[in-house]
């Protein structure tokens, strides 16, 4: 019994139109955004070079300000998050 | 056969790059490159300074010197000064005054009366002061012919060493600028090779699982994240490196999210690091099951380091599971490698089912197939919102080599009708029972004390915010008191003399 109504339910069509949920991004707070290494390097870089005249540190913040773009996610198209989590 | 697309993401990058964040971080970067420049130059024009500074006194004091000495007659033709000219040893710049008192006893029975002036030119110089300084007024003297005539190259002595060190260091001092402008150029070349790397990847996992009458299409009546249809694209970019498969529309389940998480290929920080540390492509099936399709069931399967990190990591498995050391009896199991961490012994034995085993778990089939298996994770106790979910986890295979995880993929919906239509028996839905009743109070005595501490919390400050309006009150109280004191005191004066006068 049980064989025969799975192999007919396995031969039946799964797809269920009516039950179909549309997406829903799931919604992160701006503070639970996962933490930007490559952002925070770049300012701790960029204070140093500015403060004690290091050519490299000033360079290297540039570096990592380029490695943080390039790491940017765009969660839910919504520019004002990635703004905040570029800065 | 409709191709997919990545339509949201090229329209969130164009939005992302007409934004404000943009222009902020290249005005950062401008600010950093000027006080590179900045340091630059006043680097050179303090050092300059050195030079012309002292360059101009010198020619001072030779100008005195020289008149000072032509105005007596001297025995020994060279005063002090003049051996500033001579492009002689620097040493013998170092004592201006000894040489000086050394001419002196030299000419001491001649001419008594260069005394004086020894000692006027010794008054001139100053030793402590101005130490170092001869060395440095030679540089520029030898300096100046040179650069009229730049042919010269091979002019003998201290002048040519002195302009092969100054290009040296102007050359040195742009090395820095080279090489990172060099790796920001080779970062940018990555970034775009990089990001063709792992488009490529996801396109040909949707392609061969995701597109017309593949797996997914057969199972799934929405396909992709748009509104269902035929141009809409199938796959969502959120990163460079992670992708986005979203199906909806069948029975025992509501959702099924496949998330791609790549390598950052186009990341050239990351690049490297990845060479130390393996990183491999994976893809997580993440299905909701509907709330009547899913049973008591607390179920992991993955290689033995995996499983342990997972049943120490996830708290459904530390609370509800235990590893499955012995397989159940007179029975094919799973191949060595792997490690089953279930909550009931039986229920595993009832999901791990025959055909999984020769298709997938077993151990001819795990060597050639189950290369990509990562791990396998069912539960009903799941801490989040969603509690129903069957979350599998396996590796990429390469652009090219996709269909090599066709059965991998077939996984997810049999394992999706297989626990729709599961049971428990009696027995094991009373050992799972007792467990979750427990598990489900303390969840509700937790949710209680943090209601209450809001609830004080919230009293706490009301408290205080009446406590102090009430002192505000009083204050203001206090005023009107004393002024209303004040007028009947005011009162009292005036009204008796009329008193007084009426009883008269």
């Amino acid at each position: 019994m049980r064989e025969t109504r799975e192999t007919s339910s396995s031969t039946a069509d799964p797809r269920q139109p009516p039950a179909v949920k549309p997406y829903a991004p799931p919604r992160i707070l701006a503070d639970e955004l996962p933490f930007d290494y490559a952002g925070f390097l770049a300012v701790i870089f960029g204070i140093t070079g500015l403060m004690f005249r290091y050519k490299i540190c000033s360079w290297l913040a540039i570096i990592f300000v380029a490695k943080s773009l390039a790491n940017m996610k765009n969660m839910e198209n919504d520019l004002r998050q990635t703004f905040s989590a570029v800065s | 056969m409709a191709k997919p697309k990545l339509g949201r993401w090229q329209l969130a990058v164009q939005g992302c790059l007409s934004v404000r964040g943009d222009a902020l971080f290249i005005l950062l970067a401008v600010l950093f490159i000027f006080s590179f420049f900045l340091h630059e130059i006043t680097r050179c024009s303090v050092v300059a300074a050195d030079f012309e500074g002292f360059d101009a006194d010198d020619l001072e004091y030779e100008d005195e010197a020289n008149d000072a000495f032509h105005s007596q007659p001297l025995k020994k033709p060279p005063p002090p000064s003049t051996t500033f000219t001579q492009s002689s040893t620097p040493e013998s710049h170092h004592s201006p005054p000894p040489q000086s008192s050394s001419d002196v006893p030299a000419t001491a029975s001649g001419e008594p009366a260069e005394k004086p002036y020894a000692s006027s030119t010794l008054d001139f110089w100053d030793d402590d002061e101005f130490e170092g300084i001869p060395v440095q007024i030679e540089e520029p003297r030898p300096k100046s012919p040179p650069p009229s005539e730049p042919a010269d190259v091979a002019g003998a002595g201290d002048g040519s060493t002195v302009q092969t060190t100054n290009r040296r260091w102007r050359h040195s001092s742009y090395a820095v600028e080279i090489v990172c402008i060099s790796f920001l150029i080779v970062f940018a070349i990555n970034f775009f090779i990089g990001k063709r790397q792992n488009e490529l990847i996801a396109l040909c996992w949707a392609s061969q699982f995701a597109t017309k009458d593949s797996i997914f299409d057969k199972n799934f009546s929405l396909l992709g994240t748009g509104d269902g249809k035929e141009d809409a694209p199938l796959l969502l970019k959120e990163g460079q490196d992670v992708f986005k498969f979203y199906a909806s529309g069948r029975r025992y389940c509501q959702s099924l999210l496949a998330t791609m998480e790549l390598r950052s290929r186009h990341d050239l920080i990351a690049r490297v690091m990845d060479l130390l540390l393996t990183k491999r492509d994976t893809i997580t099936f993440e299905v909701a099951m509907n709330e009547d399709a899913m049973d008591h069931v607390v179920l992991a399967v993955a290689r033995k380091k995996t499983a342990r990190s997972m049943h120490k990591e996830a708290k459904d498995l530390q609370r509800f599971a235990a590893v499955m050391a012995t397989p159940p009896h007179g029975r094919r199991w799973v191949a060595e490698d792997l490690m089953v961490v279930t909550e009931s012994k039986e229920v595993a034995g009832d999901l791990i089912t025959d055909v999984v085993i020769d298709q997938v778990f077993g151990e001819k089939a795990f060597d050639m197939f189950g290369k990509g298996f990562i791990s396998l994770h069912f539960t009903d106790q799941h801490p989040g919102s969603r509690k129903k979910l069957l979350l599998l986890k396996f590796a990429l295979p390469d652009a090219n080599n996709m269909a090599d995880m066709t059965r991998l993929v077939t996984l997810v919906p049999y394992y999706i009708d297989v626990i729709g239509r599961y049971k428990l028996s009696a027995q094991a839905r009373t050992k799972t029972e007792a467990a979750r009743v427990k598990a489900a109070q303390e969840a509700f005595k937790e949710m209680q004390s943090t209601r209450q501490e809001a609830l004080q919390k919230r009293k706490s400050e009301k408290k205080k915010s009446s406590e102090e309006a009430a002192e505000g009150k009083q204050s203001a109280e206090a005023m009107r008191k004393k002024q209303e004191k004040e007028r009947s005191r005011q009162m009292k004066k005036l009204t008796p003399k009329v008193k007084m006068l009426r009883s008269h």
